[in-house]
């Protein structure tokens, strides 16, 4: 692209993030909640998975933690769906907040999450990600997402508390996966884990249900192996 | 292969996942995740890509050895010489 149409597409683009997540502060009563998840067995079980297969078929951290997301949301209707003119609509289509080279944020879905197997996500999640940096997203990708991820990866931050992007009504944000001090049954171990937040709104849940939530994805994410298989 | 080709085949696989990025300016000895902005997604499109062009295995247990410029050259190269 001509460096003069990257600027005025970035613009464009600052422009209606500006105007989404203005909304989303004007309308939506947000509250945060935050959660430290250990990921000791997440990774263990996820380097041994990888140290099998071929380069081309390695699965990342992040589409684990996309699973768990969309598996428990599949309970929690009032975390995930379209709040609109008054009412609310559950659904379950996870969208994924990918930063574009040059500034800017895109966060399309990835249909049927919660149903795939993993290598069968990485290979979506992967293909998105391609997509969305060349610009060829479906419009259906764009206006699907129920309920947003946002993960910060190795060079972000400890945790994010993200703004909602309306009409959705809850976002879910992943901090840096790093070595934490945990205290576990009256002992200190040093365990790689990650801050999790929850952004939802007050309009359909209360942070109660949002905190059950946060225990049910952390739960999901210490038994790896099962939530990895297909419709989990 | 030479070294000086070894660097200019990963210095282009590196420029088509951060076109952003003058790859004549990296300093070869300092971390290159603190001069390019890899996510976890790019790394990993970035050692498919060597692996496809230069047919090296590059086990996921050795990515913490591929720190810098030098690093992954000097890798290859001894998988390459292997």
């Amino acid at each position: 692209m001509a460096p003069a149409a990257a600027k005025s597409r970035a613009a464009e683009m600052r422009k209606t993030i500006a105007a989404a997540m203005a909304r989303a502060k004007r309308e939506i009563p947000h509250y945060y909640l935050a959660e430290t998840i250990p990921l000791a067995a997440a990774s263990d079980w996820l380097t041994a998975f990888n140290a099998g297969r071929p380069v081309t078929e390695r699965v990342l951290m992040a589409a684990l933690l996309l699973k768990a997301v969309a598996v428990a949301a599949r309970r929690f209707p009032e975390i995930s769906g379209f709040y609109r003119d008054g009412a609310y609509a559950p659904a379950v289509h996870v969208g994924v907040a990918i930063s574009l080279r040059g500034g800017g944020l895109i966060a399309p879905a990835i249909h049927d999450t919660a149903e795939r197997d993993l290598p069968d996500l990485m290979r979506a999640l992967s293909d998105l990600v391609q997509r969305a940096r060349a610009g060829s997203l479906r419009s259906s990708e764009l206006s699907d997402p129920t309920l947003t991820v946002t993960n910060l990866g190795e060079q972000g931050s400890d945790e994010v508390f993200g703004v909602i992007y309306p009409p959705q009504v809850a976002l879910v944000g992943f901090g840096r996966i790093g070595e934490q001090v945990i205290a576990d049954h009256g002992a200190i171990r040093v365990v790689p884990a990650v801050r999790v937040s929850l952004s939802a709104d007050h309009r359909v849940s209360d942070g109660h249900r949002g905190a059950q939530f946060l225990t049910r994805l952390r739960a999901l994410l210490q038994d790896p192996e099962t939530l990895a298989k297909a419709g989990t | 292969m030479t070294t000086d080709n070894l660097r200019s085949a990963v210095l282009a696989e590196l420029a088509r996942i951060a076109p952003e990025v003058d790859t004549e300016a990296l300093e070869p000895a300092t971390p290159l995740r603190d001069q390019v902005d890899l996510d976890s997604m790019d790394w990993l499109n970035f050692i498919i890509a060597l692996h496809t062009r230069l047919k090296v295995d590059i086990p996921e247990a050795d990515y913490a050895r591929l720190v810098t410029l030098n690093d992954v050259i000097g890798y290859l190269g001894g998988k390459l010489k292997a």
